[in-house]
């Protein structure tokens, strides 16, 4: 087929550039700058897919956002997108289109069945019907049935192959819709200086004035809309966005939009880009919405609304059919019949209910001097065909016999809708407004100024003017006022007659479906049915007929449904009110909301300085927190856990290096850090000497460990804290509170250094032989004692870096932690390996450490420290000092905290060389009936090859005095009981001497 | 979802990508060294003592700078500033000052390791900037010398306008990695050249 129904001459389709592509299998033609709509139309294919109750074969209902029914199917594979409306997606060259919600056939659909049988299934049917019988759960069978036959297009089973990213922009007006009104605000407000973003969702500027034979300013109206962008474009302070949509309006005028980049952009280019853009004024430019009238077989494809006829005319130059009948209550509609004639259309009536003496607008007398044939106080009654429609009944308003039209196109004007959907979304209040039987804005907001269309100023001149205006208050509000009065755009004023309100045509025939909804075929009788089982609210009616859902939102149905729900419950219009605006005002993908952050970008990825140097030698990496830290360092045809085991043997019988540049540190200085750590800490800190680290543990309010770690004193006023790594954030804010709310006399300041300091330590008998080769200071045991800290140089293959060695022991083991500044982490990294390599240095990772500290008998914030438990419950009770106060302190007196069967830290031997369970809990006898009294639980388990045994730590009701005792830890989950020997929590050298040499 | 974008590192270091003549300008920004000094200058000695190590008047208005070449102290908050120096020679003695600032009630941290520096330049800078941080960067709000603490996308980020054409970021070492590949991938639409490093 080509293009049938293209007109030879005129719209801004770019003839030179046919574009093919194919619909339901079938191969098709149309231009750059079509809509997939308007290329179908072009071709003659009205009929485009079928409707979600009903299966009624449906047609392209609008030109815009509004569509209701032409919903299709986009592309395969894993970019098919589902219910893309036609009426607004850009034609590009190979588009595989596809209607939906039909089987085998869109012409022979078998779910046609539902529209012959639609009197079992009225509005709210499933809430009624599918309930019975009562008894037998029969809703869970009927609501499989129900789903398959529901829904219209499918989702796509495969990742997005797309990205989508965010903008932020600010400015000082926005202006949404680059119409008319919105083309006038945008050079208003940008005339005075303000900065203006302009965004439109079309893909060219001009909105009703694309392609129309209009006069602004005494010349064409595309010159102007020419002129106008040409100007805007030129100013630095001016933002222009086309198809863009603004979908929702948020707090302190955050506006969302919604720009599509296109697939036919640079490699890499995101498809959509959502912009949340802060502005300080609004200009809302967004026209407004032709709404239909409900009669008999409305939906017969063929049936458009008059408004989009001729944009399909004016702006694309295609013929939406041979001959045509118009059905209208307004005058606007008439320039649409005039368009259809020029293109060529036979305009076989337009059918009017208003009596001949009030058709008397500009519009109208021009109809009648071109020869239209108007029938004036007449009504459409019902429309005839099957898959398109064929013939119209018409009939006179005052009774008597109809006659029949023969026709293969139906426009509709029932009046227009203003878009006020963001004036509502930022709590602007709605006003009815009776002569143009609509709600228009009702109320002033300062921070948004209604315009044109939206504002219910209809027509040109009116638009122009009311843009005009809007743009320069806009402008001011935002403190931008123009030196001079620009002068508004001007157009002749068209004299229009009045609209007569017609919501439906009255039927006397059972079975006509007139539909008000056509997207989720909600007809009058629904309604009628609605108000008859009470539900009067038009909150109630929406949910209960779903009028006014969907991708289309109502944006035809709404104000029908609400006037005819007044008519049934006998009331007026404002009485019954509009439903809330929500957003977003047209569908938004949902791919754009989260932009790049999925996937691995969920969350940022932190690296220590040292992370490439553990990538290359195949370190298998394991998240803690937000940072990677290795796990373990497998080597070629060796698991994880074996490797791990390799490591901290290695630990225990000659020297490894671990990477503990993750663990929080925070720098202390002022004249009240030692008073400062008093309180913070449960032990004494003003005895701490210059060049002395000591462990600390801290108590939340309740008396609980919070936090553990080591703090170091550098110079007299001046302390290094470490953290856990997990804790890292959260003690910071911790501190930062006491010092900032708290104890602000305390002359204490903090700085988190996580950041500035790489961090390894270096463990085992050789640790010393190892260190004694790169630094220069005297590290032995005499000049360097345990829980010492010195400042030194290390060198290396790199150079000299300036260190701070501590030395303390998480293994057990003689160790040392070096700290250099982050940027020299590797190199330092890589000296201690190469001055290890004749000692057998291996480095271990996060698993070979957690072996060696469960040996240890050394807690974890988390496993151990489970927020439920005290120093005393982990062995610590010895370190609260009793001379001073501290956090917490004061709840350890509570009985409860000093019971006999509080959990204790006990160390666990599995007997019989059984494997420890995962998540055991502790119990006297595995086989009592249950519930089994629960003693305890597990909290850390390995494999110790140091010892040869499973082991664990747990908590245990009065561990302490169960030392010798054999329990049971037991697993329901893994159906594993182990025989278990309670003792101490420390397994290897409880008297610490190896760490001491 | 899957991104396309996603797994490219190969235009994160030196060259040209994207769009030709490129819209933006990204290249690592040096300092030899970045000091943390806190106190509060309305009590003395403090201010003056500060003033005096640094032969500098540190900036008191919320988000400004001050710079007395090669040294930059920025406002991080009322008791707080960031002192860059692009010459090693400029901050020297940390832990003398160090010393005489706990005297006179403050506090000096080194932090020199602890952020990544880059500069982005380029008429884009402003709308690359705004992809991943939700500030406005026009030089009506964004004058020159103003710093500002916010997001580059997940991430914490220190921005500062040095000129009309140039703006300067730290961003924590650990994080940076991901971080210059949002850069690199918001300069993306409109090109952008890599340069190697010059001085902050």
């Amino acid at each position: 087929m080509t293009q049938s129904h293209r007109l030879p001459e005129g719209g801004i389709v770019d003839r030179s550039r046919p574009l093919r592509f194919s619909f339901d299998g079938a191969p098709y033609e149309g231009y750059a700058g079509d809509t997939l709509a308007s290329a179908l139309l072009a071709n003659g294919v009205h009929l485009v897919g079928r409707s979600f109750k009903y299966h009624r074969p449906r047609g392209i209902a609008t030109a815009g956002v509004e569509e209701p029914n032409a919903l299709l199917q986009i592309d395969v594979g894993a970019r098919t997108e589902p219910n893309v409306r036609a009426s607004v997606f850009p034609l590009r060259e190979g588009l595989v289109a596809a209607s939906q919600n039909r089987w085998p056939s869109l012409s022979l659909d078998a779910g046609a069945v539902n529209d012959v049988a639609s009197r079992l299934i009225p509005a709210g049917f499933y809430y009624k019907t599918f309930m019975w019988p009562a008894t037998s759960k029969a809703w869970l069978r009927y609501e499989h049935v129900i789903r398959h036959a529901a829904g219209m297009g499918r989702s796509a089973n495969a990742p997005d192959p797309d990205h989508y990213e965010h903008q932020h922009a600010h400015c000082d007006v926005m202006v949404i819709g680059a119409g008319p009104a919105g083309l006038a605000a945008a050079r208003a407000a940008a005339m005075t200086g303000a900065r203006v973003i302009l965004c439109d969702e079309h893909p060219v500027f001009g909105g009703s004035l694309v392609g129309a034979s209009a006069m602004v300013d005494d010349g064409p109206a595309a010159a102007w809309i020419d002129a106008t962008t040409r100007e805007l474009k030129g100013s630095s302070l001016v933002t222009l966005l086309l198809r863009t949509t603004a979908f929702g309006h948020y707090d302190d005028n955050l506006i969302g939009l919604i720009e599509c980049v296109g697939e036919d952009s640079a490699d890499g280019a995101p498809r959509e880009r959502l912009w949340k853009v802060r502005a300080k004024s609004v200009v809302l430019a967004s026209g407004a919405h032709e709404r239909a009238i409900a009669y008999a077989n409305n939906d017969l494809p063929g049936t458009l609304l008059a408004g989009a006829a001729r944009t399909y005319i004016d702006r694309y130059a295609v013929r939406p059919g041979s001959r045509a009948v118009v059905f209208t209550n307004n005058d606007s509609a008439y320039a649409a019949a005039l368009a259809l004639q020029r293109a060529g259309v036979a305009v076989a009536a337009v059918i009017d209910p208003r009596p001949d003496a009030a058709i008397d607008g500009q519009w109208p007398r021009e109809a009648r001097a071109a020869g239209l044939p108007i029938v004036p106080g007449a009504a459409v009654a019902r429309a005839h065909g099957r898959l398109r429609v064929r013939a119209v009944d018409v009939v006179p308003l005052s009774g008597g016999a109809g006659r029949r039209i023969e026709c293969d196109v139906v426009c509709v004007s029932g009046g227009w809708n203003p878009a006020v959907h963001l004036f509502s979304q930022a709590r602007g209040r709605l006003r009815y407004d009776a002569e143009h039987a609509t709600f228009v804005p009702g109320s002033a907001l300062s921070q948004m100024t209604p315009a044109g269309a939206a504002n219910g100023r209809f027509g040109l001149a009116a638009a122009l003017d009311d843009g005009h205006a809007a743009g320069i208050e806009a402008a001011y509000r935002a403190g931008f006022a123009a030196a001079s009065a620009p002068q508004p755009p001007r157009a002749a004023a068209i004299a229009t007659g009045a609209l007569q309100p017609l919501w439906s045509v009255p039927t006397t025939r059972k079975g006509d479906k007139r539909f008000v909804d056509l997207q989720n075929d909600v007809t009058v009788a629904d309604i009628a049915l609605a108000a008859r089982e009470g539900y009067r609210s038009v909150e109630h009616l929406k949910r209960y007929t779903t009028l006014g859902m969907g991708t289309d939102q109502g944006k035809l149905s709404n104000v029908v449904g609400l006037a005819l729900l007044a008519e049934v419950t006998g009331r007026s219009i404002p009485e019954v009110g509009t439903t809330t605006f929500r957003p977003p005002y047209s569908p938004v993908t949902l791919g754009a909301i989260p932009g790049h952050a999925t996937g691995k970008e969920m969350e940022p990825t932190r690296c220590t300085a040292m992370h490439d140097w553990h990538a290359e030698r195949g370190a298998r990496f394991v998240n803690t927190g937000l940072w990677k830290r290795p796990h373990s360092y497998p080597r070629a045809g060796e698991s994880p856990d074996d490797a791990a085991n390799r490591e901290a043997t290695n630990v225990r019988s000659r020297v490894g290096i671990v990477d503990v540049s993750t663990l929080g540190k925070i720098e202390l200085q002022g004249n009240d850090v030692a008073e400062f750590l008093n309180r913070a800490y449960i032990n004494r800190w003003d005895t701490l000497a210059v060049g002395r680290c000591r462990y600390g543990v801290m108590l939340r309010d309740d008396g609980m460990v919070l936090d553990d770690g080591t703090t170091s004193r550098l110079a007299p006023t001046h302390y290094l804290m470490t953290t856990t790594t997990v804790n890292a954030v959260k003690v910071m804010q911790h501190l930062q509170h006491l010092l900032q709310i708290d104890w602000p006399e305390l002359e204490v300041f903090a700085t988190s250094v996580t950041e500035q300091w790489a961090a390894a330590a270096l463990s085992g008998p050789d640790a010393r032989r190892v260190l004694a080769k790169i630094v220069d200071i005297d590290v032995s045991n005499g000049a360097f004692a345990f829980l010492a800290v010195r400042e030194c140089r290390v060198s290396g293959a790199n150079g000299e870096i300036p260190a701070r060695v501590f030395r303390m022991s998480y293994s057990g083991e003689l160790a040392f932690e070096i700290h250099v500044p982050a940027d020299r982490g590797r190199a330092m990294w890589e000296a201690v390996i190469a001055a290890g390599e004749e000692f057998g240095i291996m480095p271990y990772g996060t698993e070979a450490m957690s072996t060696l500290r469960i040996e240890k008998g050394h807690v974890v914030i988390g496993p151990e420290a489970d927020g439920r438990t005290t120093a005393d419950d982990l062995g610590m009770g010895s370190l609260v000092n009793a001379a001073k106060w501290c956090i917490g302190k004061p709840m350890l007196a509570r009985a409860a905290l000093s019971a006999p069967d509080r959990w204790q830290l006990v160390g666990l031997t599995a007997q019989d060389g059984a494997i420890m369970p995962r998540g055991a809990k502790i119990v006297a006898d595995p086989d009592h009936a249950l519930p089994n009294p629960m003693l305890g639980h597990v909290t850390s388990w390995c494999w110790s090859p140091n010892l040869d045994a499973w082991i664990a730590l747990a908590l245990v009701a009065n561990g302490r005095q169960r030392h010798g005792e054999t329990l049971w830890a037991v697993s329901p989950l893994a159906n594993a009981k182990v025989r278990v020997t309670v003792g101490p929590p420390c397994f290897i050298d409880p008297e610490g001497g190896r760490l001491r040499v | 979802m899957s991104d396309p974008t996603a797994n490219v590192t190969d235009w994160t270091s030196v060259g040209r990508y994207g769009a030709s003549p490129p819209g933006v300008m990204l290249a690592e920004a040096t300092f030899t060294a970045a000091w943390n000094l806190q106190g509060d200058t309305s009590r003395a000695p403090f201010g003056g003592e500060a003033n005096r190590l640094f032969d500098l008047a540190l900036p008191t208005a919320p988000n400004t700078t001050a710079r007395r070449a090669p040294l930059t102290a920025l406002w991080l908050g009322p008791t707080s500033w960031l002192i860059v120096a692009s010459e090693a020679h400029a901050l020297t003695d940390f832990a003398a000052k160090r010393d005489a600032l706990n005297a006179a009630g403050g506090a000096l941290f080194d932090v020199t390791a602890s952020s990544i520096g880059w500069s982005v330049g380029g008429p884009r800078a402003e709308t690359v900037l705004a992809k991943s941080c939700p500030l406005d960067f026009h030089a009506r709000s964004f004058a020159d010398g103003v710093c500002a603490q916010s997001v580059l996308g997940h991430v914490n980020a220190l921005y500062y306008r040095r000129n009309t054409e140039l703006f300067t970021m730290l961003v924590a070492r650990s994080y940076a990695r991901g971080a210059w590949k949002t850069l690199c991938r918001s300069a993306l639409q409109y090109g952008y050249d890599v340069l190697p490093p010059f001085a902050f």
